[in-house]
């Protein structure tokens, strides 16, 4: 019988430069605890994560981030999705995002903006959509 | 005076005026409040257990590490300060010392520098995958000759460089002390301090690190340097401040804290320095704003329990190596983006509880930190915040204020309790290093985070603004918007740097400095690697550069 509800598989991920855990580590926990398949890992390299995301089989990204890079390595990542032809992939950030990431973030495709204070059961609501949504089950 | 204590003279209350008179001569601490009614410096009387009471500046150091504090020296307003490039880090501090900030102790300047992600973890702002982050949180510095524009005409031996990184603090230590040979300072004359964040593996720090033992190694290492060159440079800051932001409660966060001091002692005694010689230079950095009382009784805690653990552990007896000194910052993770005014007030009970505790230096954050990088408003409200509490409130009147209440002295002998336990718990569990290389700390701190989190989910714990009293009016606020430019200029002078300078003898020096560093790695010439690293950034080689060959030889944590 086809499996109409196989766990959403997730990919969180954050900069190798970049510090502060704890929103991450907790988002995963939270994610977890919702069922959900987790890989969490530090990138290098922003093309790195959409390796990782297509070698992991992952239908969300999610990023973090605490202290700069927000636009430019999320701009990357989008171009290297299109360039490996997943550009419909849903990427969501989340963290210190200040008002003039936000334009920028939207028009690169980013699905949602987690800043701190967000719900987690708002963050684990949208993770399962969009995971549903990009499976096709929505 | 008053006091209920007969004043015999083996009594601690007599020690104590017997040391007053002898540090301070016969200056008075008295002072009066509105009303006319005379205080004294220090309130004392019989403990719970109904024997004469610890004095201030008497072991264990419950009640503060000076006899007479704030009285005498106030803490140092240290407000953190980086952005961009070198020439707009210098702008803003010329600000803030124009705002009445800037004050170290002793008529000295001092600055509390972060630098940006890229440069904490050192590495150069032309290493791949880090231009989004040139000079957006901190101050892009790769070379020796930036500290020139940072510090021009700064008298060096008159000024407290502080500086905040994680795992390019060696390196970072190398370009500093290069800068201040080139000008003709002499190291012994030199006073700051480098957080040397390269212990921290608690979830604060993230990113990349040597290893474990690489890390605590090059800590070694590095005391055992300045001990002998530097001699007032501050080389390791053990936060607590950091573990309780990774998630951890603040029992947990001071046991790590302490468990973190004794693996650096540890490593120290393995390698033959004698741990007295470098533990004066070590310092805490604590966190403030989660439990007020709480707050207070924990750092009591900590620096009996610091106190304890050096002298019958590490066999210390000199007083500077039983003294916790600590720089107080308020909590970051306590900041909203809801409300975000609601945090100017929330800074302030942090702040309140700091000074209350005791505590030698302090920063302050931006009310607006959850939002971005402070704006010059925000930052300056914050030393207006510090200004407040010393200079209207009364609290800097008598040292340790809180002494004897019942419910401090309580909770404080209750962490301390607990403290040990977490203590002998990571023995038991063969060291901190073999905890952090098992990943259980991890876990731990973790564990804690989403526990709390959870008590937000479920109201259980309350965030004003947040999960009760929210508003959904959208809030307008100014932003400070590094500039986009930083990361091209930066990595433009970087190439220029590397084509200018002399290539040969800037390989040599890091040649000598991978020798060291595996000469260090073995257990030999501990100190040579601090020393390579002056040499190789006054040989004109890169934070960057640096950091690899230090990779290479103390491997990395990921």
């Amino acid at each position: 019988m086809h499996d109409t509800k196989p766990r959403p598989r997730v990919l969180l991920t954050k900069s190798f430069i970049d510090s502060h855990d704890r929103a991450i580590e907790t988002i995963a926990l939270a994610l977890r605890d919702a069922a959900m398949e987790v890989v969490l890992i530090d990138y290098e390299q922003p093309e790195d994560v959409v390796t990782v995301a297509l070698q992991e089989d992952v239908d969300v990204i999610g990023i973090s981030f605490m202290s700069g890079g927000q636009v430019e390595t999320t701009q990357k990542i989008f171009a290297e999705l299109q360039r490996r032809d997943v550009a419909d992939l849903p990427v969501v950030v989340g963290g210190i995002i200040r008002p003039f990431d936000e334009p920028p973030l939207r028009e690169a495709g980013v699905k949602n903006i987690f800043r701190g204070g967000a719900p987690l059961s708002e963050v684990v609501a949208t993770f399962e959509t969009l995971s549903r949504t990009y499976r096709g089950l929505a | 005076m008053a006091t209920v204590i007969s004043e015999t003279t083996d009594s601690r209350y007599a020690n104590w005026q017997r040391t007053v008179v002898a540090r301070y001569a016969d200056r008075s601490f008295v002072a009066r409040n509105r009303s006319g009614l005379e205080l004294q410096p220090v309130y004392s009387g019989l403990d719970r257990h109904g024997e004469e009471a610890e004095m201030p500046g008497q072991y264990p150091y419950t009640r503060g590490i000076y006899p007479i504090h704030y009285q005498y020296q106030p803490w140092m307003d240290l407000q953190i300060i980086g952005y961009g490039l070198p020439s707009q880090t210098r702008e803003r501090m010329d600000l803030l010392l124009k705002e009445g900030g800037s004050k170290g102790y002793f008529d000295r300047e001092a600055y509390n520098f972060i630098f940006d992600m890229p440069t904490s973890m050192g590495c150069d702002p032309d290493h791949p995958g880090v231009r989004g982050s040139i000079g957006d949180c901190g101050i892009s510095v790769c070379k020796a000759s930036d500290y020139e524009i940072l510090l021009a005409g700064k008298d060096l031996a008159k000024t407290t460089v502080s500086m905040v990184l994680n795992a390019g603090s060696p390196a970072m230590l190398g370009l500093y002390l290069a800068a201040a040979k080139r000008r003709g300072f002499a190291f012994d004359k030199l006073g700051g301090n480098v957080t040397n964040y390269i212990w921290d593996f608690f979830g604060h720090s993230g990113g990349t690190n040597f290893s474990p033992r690489g890390s605590y190694r090059l800590v070694a290492d590095i005391a055992a340097y300045c001990a002998e060159h530097v001699p007032l440079w501050n080389t390791l800051t053990i936060s607590e401040h950091n573990i309780c932001e990774a998630g951890a409660n603040n029992v947990q966060a001071v046991g790590y804290a302490i468990a973190a001091i004794i693996a650096v002692n540890e490593e120290c005694v393995s390698l033959g320095i004698e741990p007295e010689s470098v533990i004066p230079r070590f310092g805490f950095h604590v966190r403030y704003g989660e439990n007020f009382f709480e707050e207070i009784a924990k750092t009591r805690a900590l620096r009996r329990v610091y106190a304890k653990v050096n002298k019958e552990r590490f066999g210390c007896s000199k007083s500077s190596a039983l003294q916790a000194r600590i720089h107080a910052q308020t909590a970051g993770s306590l900041l909203t983006a809801q409300q975000p005014l609601n945090n100017l007030v929330r800074n302030a009970y942090g702040a309140l509880a700091a000074v209350l505790s005791g505590v030698n230096g302090m920063t302050i954050n931006a009310y607006d930190e959850a939002l971005g990088l402070p704006t010059e408003e925000a930052v300056t409200l914050s030393l207006r915040t510090s200004q407040m509490i010393a200079e209207e409130t009364g609290a800097v009147h008598v040292s340790d204020p809180m002494g004897g209440s019942f419910y401090i002295e309580e909770l404080t002998d209750q962490i301390e309790r607990r403290v040990f336990e977490i203590i002998e718990e990571i023995d038991e569990r063969g060291g901190l290093i073999a905890c952090i290389e098992s990943g259980w700390i991890k876990q731990q701190v973790s564990a804690s985070a989403y526990q709390w989190r959870q008590e937000i989910e479920s109201g259980e714990r309350t965030m004003v603004g947040v999960n009760k009293y929210a508003s959904d009016e959208p809030t307008e606020y100014k932003v400070f918007q590094p500039d986009p430019e930083a990361a091209r200029l930066a990595i433009a002078d970087v190439e220029r740097h590397r084509a200018e300078r002399d290539d040969s003898k800037c390989k040599a020096a890091l040649e000598a400095l991978r020798k060291a560093g595996i000469e260090v790695r073995e257990g030999r010439n501990v100190g040579s690697v601090m020393a390579n690293l002056v040499a190789a950034a006054d040989a004109d080689a890169t934070l960057g550069e640096m950091q690899a060959v230090l990779h290479e030889v103390f491997g990395r944590n990921k």
